[in-house]
């Protein structure tokens, strides 16, 4: 086979496009460890000998950006995917059972707002939290998130229940189970893929979201650790070690969790879909 | 705490109450989907599935975008008031806006090349790792990673890998450029550096998609078509790329959703520029008209062409998902 | 599985719990006292114990009051207050936040003559004839600021002292190899390539026309006019001679400094306040200074004055707010921090700064007292605020079409037109 011919050529190729698509992450990993002194004139040097210096200086701010924004970050994310993937699991579930002709206008109408940035609608989003009393408040976020992310839990969900067989369901009501249970106990399981999908892509995207808290939360109530990464950017424009420590820090708990359910997730994305 | 708890114990409960079925649900159902019209009916019991992710929806996105649709009819300015009714005349004014014409012929540029070279991008790393050894595994964790990060993050990077003294162009002068493009300074090109950015955080997204989709292809029909005597090209073309159809259709998406969004990279790197506009996108006109200008009325036609644009693009990519469905 | 969601929410709501619990016990509310936001900014040179300290001290000598310190994310305080007003949670005390605006729209309380007394300008930056921002200190906009090195070894011994000598020293250092301008602009910092336009409308017209902004809302002048074209054109000459590295266009703030540090070129027109950065951290190179000449070297002295705290109209307490905002302005050592890091010339009456202040911040002092001297005082264009200043969003724009004027892609006259063409936008 050709395979033999080339066995050389493909690694090659290979390690050569991964190194040139990884560089510019190279130059953040390398100067996290870097005296910041040495980053401006040595930008690509490895950082020899290490030092921690500039991750200390994060962890040790005396206004807690970092710390208090990790708490925050932690919080929003978790409550948000949690709440996210319960609901567009059902709410995915019945729009790809129904025959209604509503379910088939609340199918497009959710996909438009996939396309919609936040920033369009900010402005009004506000003024609802406001009539709500939920303005400056860690639950106004999550629902925020909650609303606007819903779309694309459903459109993951909605993909892979149609691959999970009707008769299943139905044998299992026949044996007198109520739907909720059926729905928990039978179908639920069967999208665990699709589960970790939702969470692994919302997970990072309300993670990396740094507009709608900014404003949502306001100045006062905290920040989560991406707004950080922005006011560290703004504070230390030409202290590089400490932006690219902030960054790395900030980055590393998506990271990890991304690398934890990573198994999950592309069945889940390509779903029934790629099965053909 | 208690919005949240509530939003989410309610639907915990097993013994919630059920709405009784709705009259006339899932009458419609064809012979060949005899199941459903079975389950049909019973269906309208489920709307207690639906009702909370919509409920969030309507009020934490329809809701605004109605709000939207209105003051785009008035030249609302928390700066400026009394508010008053102003008719159409902001969409009058939005025809002949040179510079929102720009920042919507910008986005589609941006979201043109992201769809189109992530995509064949992708295609060709996934490609290219598509075998089993630890090598490539690690490869595409590698090719993965920058899906994760913030483009806040990405944005701060790759100003400093693309700026004028930035670490591209030191290694451009070292191997005898002697004037290298300004990537980001010079208005041609600034644009596609941002279109690029986007490009290089979604190829991992579609490397790994088009990975599930070529694992997806049996090898045994591989196989057969090379003991047909068909050459690598045709295998591709009549054997693989059928089946990655749907991994297609998916980035697709994923890419249009990105393009059309683009916001925060033009805020961290261009602010808009350098030049009136030249790298500004919709997304990005209509904050700075808002949040600039305080003219929150014209902003918000602004944002209702833009949602108008986005319905369009969400209904033909859902007609290409159902052709999808149809042919599978 | 019901079992794990519901751990999962559980543990979830507990951690929520704790980020939720997290603020209130990070800034605690003293009773008996009237807590005031206070919103600031963080750079380099201002950072967190600046704030702290002076707030502090202002805190001393107000009794009552316990502030509460809120940072914006940027540097752009203006946009980061006009989000938080949009959301309805303008801070009670803002610092150095452009009142355009907030003003006309009475989200600001205004100063009384009685106590503006103690300020040098104590009509600066007035809307309505009321003062509504605390007129604290007066920058110089734009000083050239000069690689003294790089002027020797081109050969030139003498400051210019006409727009003719500017252009001929740029010629020589041109000869040398070396940039005469550094101009920056990159990134969200677009703002940064303003500086010898503003120099150029000081000379070419405010110095004949002091209220061309105030004649331009009442529609007596245009952008268009031939003073205004001119300035802009020589904008785009010293652009087009390669005076003006367009290289500039992708470097942010911080990277525009350093490029004149590293000697990317010989002149950097800056305002008043890089002076104590090149003082408290000294470049390789001597820094002169001197003001952007005049055709005919009449001097001109472009200065905005303002810059100060300002009060929400619907603070908890706003006279308390005002006496606190006016002890923050007017405390010796407040003023003495925001010389030493900031390089403000304070415009407070009975303030000297202090003795030890290094040679390019004296340079810059001199340049304004002698303007004051010579009664040469104008606006720095784009720079104020109040009656007669740009409309909101104006600035941004501005700096955008000098980034296409510094490329070529627009001509002086298109850039003229495109400023009265987004003027018409911005006020209809």
């Amino acid at each position: 086979m050709d395979d033999r011919t080339h066995s050389w050529l493909r690694p090659l190729v290979a390690v050569f496009v991964g190194a040139a698509f990884f560089l510019p992450l190279y130059l953040v990993v390398v100067n996290v460890f870097k005296p910041g002194a040495e980053i401006v004139p040595h930008p690509a040097a490895l950082p020899l000998p290490p030092t921690l210096d500039n991750v200390d200086a994060v962890l040790s701010r005396p206004d807690n950006l970092f710390t208090f924004g990790l708490i925050n970050s932690i919080a929003v994310t978790a409550l948000s995917i949690t709440i996210l993937t319960v609901l567009s699991a059902m709410l995915g579930h019945y729009l790809a059972r129904s025959k209604r002709v509503l379910a088939k206008v609340a199918m497009v109408t959710l996909l438009c707002g996939l396309m919609i940035p936040v920033p369009v609608i900010l402005e009004p989003i506000t003024g609802v939290l406001k009539t709500l009393g939920l303005m400056t408040t860690l639950q106004g976020l999550i629902l925020v998130n909650v609303g606007y992310y819903v779309p694309f839990g459903v459109l993951l969900f909605m993909g892979f229940v149609r691959s999970v067989p009707l008769e299943l369901e139905e044998a299992a009501e026949l044996d007198g189970a109520s739907k909720l249970r059926v729905f928990w106990q039978v179908v639920f399981p069967l999208l665990r893929p699709a589960s970790a999908s939702v969470l692994i892509f919302l997970g990072v995207w309300i993670w990396n979201d740094f507009l709608t808290p900014l404003i949502l939360l306001g100045p006062d109530s905290g920040t989560t650790v991406t707004v950080g990464v922005y006011r560290a950017i703004g504070q230390h424009q030409s202290d590089f070690g400490a932006v690219f420590a902030f960054m790395f820090l900030a980055t590393l708990p998506i990271l990890v969790f991304y690398l934890a359910l990573q198994k999950n997730f592309v069945k889940g994305l390509t779903g029934g879909a790629v099965k053909g | 705490m208690t919005e949240t708890q509530h939003g989410t114990r309610g639907e915990a409960r097993p013994a919630a109450p059920r709405p009784s079925p709705a009259p006339g649900a899932g009458g419609t159902a064809r012979a060949r989907r005899r199941s459903s019209t079975r389950i049909g009916p019973k269906l309208g019991r489920f709307s207690l599935f639906a009702l909370p992710g919509l409920l969030a929806y309507v009020v934490f996105v329809l809701i605004p975008i109605g709000m939207t649709g209105y003051y785009s009819f008035t030249n609302r300015n928390p700066f400026n008031p009394p508010t008053k009714w102003v008719g159409l005349r902001n969409y009058g004014d939005l025809l002949g806006d040179q510079e929102f014409r720009q920042a919507l012929v910008n986005t589609v540029i941006i979201t043109v090349i992201v769809a189109v070279f992530a995509n064949v991008g992708g295609l060709l790393i996934a490609m290219l790792l598509d075998r089993p050894t630890r090598l490539y595994v690690a490869l595409r964790a590698i090719f993965f990673t920058p899906v994760v990060l913030s483009a806040v993050v990405i944005s701060v990077i790759w100003q400093a890998v693309l700026t004028d003294d930035g670490l591209l162009n030191s290694l451009l002068r070292g191997i005898g450029v002697d004037d290298p493009p300004g990537w980001l300074s010079d208005p041609d090109l600034a644009l596609y550096s941002i279109a690029w950015i986007i490009t290089w955080q979604m190829l991992g997204f579609c490397v790994v998609v088009y990975l599930a989709g070529l694992q997806g292809v049996p090898r045994e029909l591989q196989e057969a078509a090379s003991i047909d005597g068909a050459g690598r090209f045709a295998r591709f073309r009549n054997v693989t790329w059928p089946m990655l159809a749907p991994a297609l259709t998916i980035n697709t998406v994923m890419l249009l959703i990105t393009g059309f969004k683009a916001y925060d990279q033009i805020q961290v790197i261009t602010n808009g520029g350098p030049g009136a506009g030249t790298t500004s996108t919709m997304a990005f006109q209509v904050v700075q008209t808002a949040f600039n200008g305080n003219h929150i009325g014209y902003s918000s036609a602004m944002a209702a062409v833009m949602l108008a644009l986005v319905a369009t693009v969400s209904v033909v990519t859902l007609r290409l998902l159902q052709r999808r469905e149809v042919t599978q | 599985m019901r079992r794990s969601i519901v751990f999962c929410l559980v543990t979830t709501l507990a951690v929520a719990g704790c980020g939720v619990g997290e603020k209130p016990a990070a800034t605690p509310a003293s009773g008996g006292k009237v807590e005031l936001s206070f919103l600031v900014f963080e750079t380099p040179n201002l950072n967190a114990a600046f704030w702290d300290a002076a707030i502090a001290r202002a805190s001393a000598k107000v009794p009552g009051v316990t502030i509460k310190k809120l940072v914006t994310p940027n540097v752009d305080r203006t946009g980061y207050a006009k989000q938080l007003d949009a959301s309805g949670h303008l801070p009670d005390i803002l610092q150095s936040v452009n009142p355009a605006g907030f003003a006309e729209a009475g989200k600001l309380a205004a100063f009384t003559d009685d106590e503006l007394k103690n300020f040098i300008a104590p009509k600066a930056g007035a809307v309505d004839g009321k003062v509504y921002q605390l007129p604290y200190n007066t920058q110089v906009i734009p000083v050239v600021y000069y690689n003294k090195d790089a002027f020797e070894k081109a050969g030139i011994t003498e400051t210019p002292k006409t727009y003719q000598d500017l252009l001929d020293v740029s010629a020589k250092l041109k000869a040398k190899g070396v940039t005469p301008f550094v101009v920056g602009g990159g990134g969200a910092d677009t703002w940064a390539d303003m500086y010898p336009l503003t120099g150029t409308v000081a000379t070419d017209v405010y110095a004949k026309t002091p209220d061309f902004l105030t004649q331009r809302k009442d529609g007596k002048v245009k952008f268009a006019d031939a003073d205004f074209t001119k300035a802009a054109q020589k904008v785009a000459d010293l652009a087009k001679q390669g005076y003006i590295d367009p290289a500039g266009l992708s470097r942010s703030y911080a990277d525009t400094e350093q490029a004149f540090r590293d000697g990317k070129g010989a002149m950097y027109p800056m305002g008043s306040w890089f002076a104590t950065s090149a003082d408290n951290s000294k470049p390789d190179f001597e820094v002169g200074a001197f003001p952007w000449p005049s055709d005919d070297g009449t001097p001109v002295t472009p200065t905005f004055t303002g810059g100060g705290t300002s009060v929400s109209a619907s603070a908890p307490n706003v006279e308390l707010a005002k006496k606190w905002a006016l002890a923050f302005d007017e405390d010796k050592e407040n003023n003495d921090a925001f010389v030493k890091l900031d390089g403000s010339i304070p415009a407070i009456k009975g303030y000297t700064p202090p003795a030890d202040m290094g040679p390019v911040y004296q340079a810059t002092v001199a340049i304004y007292q002698q303007g004051m001297k010579d009664n040469s005082i104008v606006n720095a264009f784009s720079q104020e605020t109040g009656d007669g200043s740009l409309p909101p969003g104006l600035a941004d724009k501005s700096a955008l079409g000098v980034q296409d004027l510094i490329t070529g892609k627009k001509t002086a006259g298109e850039f003229a037109s495109y400023l009265d063409d987004q003027w018409t936008k911005a006020t209809q």
